[in-house]
């Protein structure tokens, strides 16, 4: 059962949050972090990480920052949860200051970084305890919530089982309860899934959005796999060199690329090449339909909403007696917008570069 | 399947909102107390680390004793067993170890990215270098008081005349300077630590600092048996001082203006240091 998006959608500008909306979760305007530069004798040449980038988050929306490696999506993310310095621009946190409340937005928010953040000499248990002491929760509240915590991450087995012992989506799992020992209103996940095994990608996925649903939270995400953003984000921005190029639903974006791809295949007998002129005739003056044309297999059509339209296609077809062999609609998809907004395709590394890279990882 | 959320959950997320926001006072030491509990655990999940932590002074004793011990006692006939004069030494050279190795847990949970779930938690950084830092002074208390229990039995079973002239207390006395000494030298593995995230340059610095200091001391022998530019350089050494006070304790008695004296130089030594350690602790992500 999918969840409804608890809010509406701007249509535009998509990259600032509706009006009316009350106080947005995260406001970002004109942020520029830049690494390098200046004097000394380590000089190194400037890097503009972040480039001036504007935009907000509602109130129980599910973020997400889709972009290549190296694009500025960590950056970003360090520097809203007050791990990093900007080097200007403003930022609020659920209503609060960056730079003078940075506790207070510690507080309220939750943050799990690319490397999973678990102590792997302590336990599960441990580790999501731990975290509890740190943000001062009474001691029963904080074994009360570790155990729901283990259970809703099914981790209830291998509670007390040290962190080194965890496969890698366990581990994971764990840097996720982490973050939410204290009921965060608002969670950063950098790039969650990165490294998983497609199977535990989705486990995880499940979580989040069960997590989004059933809690109301708030999540602002950073990905560089397309399905992930699709599949979770009810808003996204796309990322490149440190500056948004397009914001919107997915289905928006994805509108804007262009229309679905209706291929109607046609029986290859003696009368193909008259029954492909017909179908040609007919699948143009099909409604919605904005233009057809042939292929060597039969007639190719692209509207803008392909599943209702390849019901009429068909409907048509067989009120004319044209046989059809196979049907399909193919969807734009994100890969198509990134290309559109930055000119090149997006490449997904799976590698991450080593400094990166903590023994905690390299154990998995 | 969705999952169901008790309520007691709704009592944490109030209780969370009604807390004060920044943690001072009493909030400071616990944050304290849980980085200290979290460093310590992890010690105590490290059999191997734990045991080499205890056996390494007892490796000292016995290869410094043996190798120095004769020819000691034939230059500077003393009442008593080398093993006392050693003694302070070692336990000093065992907190400069362990010190020397305190950065490796800051790269360690650097690296890990465990830090940042410090630094996003609303606790003080500081609370969590102070919090290490008792972690390690603990350590380091424990392995002096190990050197002195050794040092005991191998007097009673071997007949070497060790006076431990101020009995327990001055033992306590003599783990509290080590555990000291050690934390204001942890300082220096630390800053390195912190400004190049690096375990081989933390090493490094410390390692390269830790014989010219302790050699360059009383702590192996007495002053009077040094080279003058060596008595020279010992003044402005802070392990001479904590081994000349914690010798006293053992071969003659309490001191107090050599333990006052040791007690401000570990206490300048370790501003300085811990000092560059704050400032590069504060400086991360700055």
């Amino acid at each position: 059962m999918p969840a409804a998006p608890s809010t509406t959608v701007p249509t535009s500008p998509a990259l600032t949050s509706a009006e009316g909306m009350g106080i947005p979760s995260l406001e970002v305007r004109d942020l520029v972090k830049v690494f390098g530069g200046g004097g000394g004798p380590g000089r190194q040449p400037e890097v503009r990480a972040v480039d001036g980038i504007t935009f907000s988050v509602d109130e129980g929306e599910f973020f997400g920052f889709l972009g290549p490696n190296g694009a500025g999506k960590t950056t970003a993310i360090k520097i809203v949860t007050t791990l990093l310095a900007r080097t200007s621009g403003h930022v609020r946190v659920l209503g609060h200051d960056l730079d003078t409340e940075g506790s207070a937005i510690r507080r309220l928010i939750g943050y799990t970084g690319q490397s999973a953040g678990v102590d792997g000499e302590l336990t599960g248990r441990e580790n999501l305890a731990l975290m509890g002491h740190l943000y001062h929760l009474p001691t029963p509240l904080i074994r009360q919530r570790v155990d729901e915590l283990l259970e809703v991450l099914q981790l209830t087995d291998a509670a007390d089982r040290v962190a080194y012992t965890y496969s890698g989506g366990m581990r994971r799992r764990l840097d996720l309860g982490s973050g939410l020992v204290h009921h965060p209103r608002l969670l950063f996940l950098d790039e969650p899934t990165t490294g998983l095994d497609p199977q535990t990608r989705n486990a995880v996925w499940e979580y989040l959005r069960r997590l989004h649903r059933d809690e109301g939270i708030t999540i602002f995400l950073t990905t560089q796999y397309m399905e992930e953003a699709d599949q979770l984000c009810e808003r996204l921005a796309i990322i490149d060199h440190g500056k948004l190029v397009a914001a919107g639903t997915p289905a928006q974006l994805k509108a804007e690329v262009g229309a679905d791809a209706v291929t109607i295949r046609l029986p290859h007998d003696a009368s193909f090449e008259a029954t492909q002129t017909r179908a040609l005739t007919l699948v143009q003056r099909a409604p919605g339909v904005v233009e057809a044309s042939r292929f060597d297999e039969g007639v190719v059509a692209r509207a803008q909403n392909g599943g209702s339209v390849l019901i009429e296609i068909l409907r048509i077809l067989e009120t004319e007696r044209i046989p059809v062999n196979e049907v399909a609609v193919a969807h734009p998809t994100l890969d198509q917008v990134f290309l559109k907004h930055t000119g090149h395709a997006m490449r997904v590394e799976e590698v991450r570069p080593a400094s990166r890279m903590g023994w905690a990882n390299r154990r998995r | 399947m969705s999952i169901a959320v008790p309520s007691a959950s709704q009592t944490a997320r109030a209780t969370a909102t009604a807390l004060p926001s920044a943690s001072h006072g009493p909030l400071f030491l616990s944050d304290v107390v849980w980085v200290c509990y979290r460093s310590l655990k992890k010690l105590s999940r490290n059999p191997f680390l734990l045991m080499f932590t205890l056996i390494m002074p007892l490796i000292w004793l016995a290869l410094f004793s043996q190798a120095f011990g004769t020819v000691f006692s034939k230059a500077i006939p003393e009442p008593y067993n080398y093993v006392a004069v050693l003694l302070p030494g070692i336990a000093v050279m065992t907190a400069i170890q362990s010190a020397s190795q305190s950065g490796f847990a800051m790269v360690a949970d650097i690296d890990s990215g465990f830090m940042d779930k410090f630094f996003v938690a609303p606790i003080r950084r500081t609370a969590v270098l102070v919090g290490k830092l008792l972690a390690d002074a603990i350590r380091m208390a424990a392995q002096a008081g190990v050197v002195l229990v050794i040092a005991y039995v191998l007097s009673l079973a071997l007949g070497w005349k060790i006076p431990f002239a101020t009995g327990l207390p001055g033992d306590l006395l003599i783990m509290l300077m080590a555990a000291a000494f050690g934390v204001a030298f942890a300082g220096l593995s630390n800053t390195v630590a912190l400004r190049t995230k690096n375990t081989e340059s933390t090493m490094m610095v410390s390692f390269t600092l830790t014989f010219p200091l302790l050699f360059l001391s009383s702590a192996m022998l007495p002053l009077a048996a040094l080279p003058a530019w060596i008595q020279t350089f010992s003044k402005i050494n802070p392990v001479a001082y904590v081994a000349t006070a914690a010798r006293s304790l053992i071969v003659s008695g309490y001191n107090w203006t050599q333990i006052g004296q040791a007690f401000l130089a570990v206490a300048i030594l370790g501003v300085l240091l811990n000092g560059l350690a704050v400032l590069a602790f504060r400086a991360q992500g700055r």
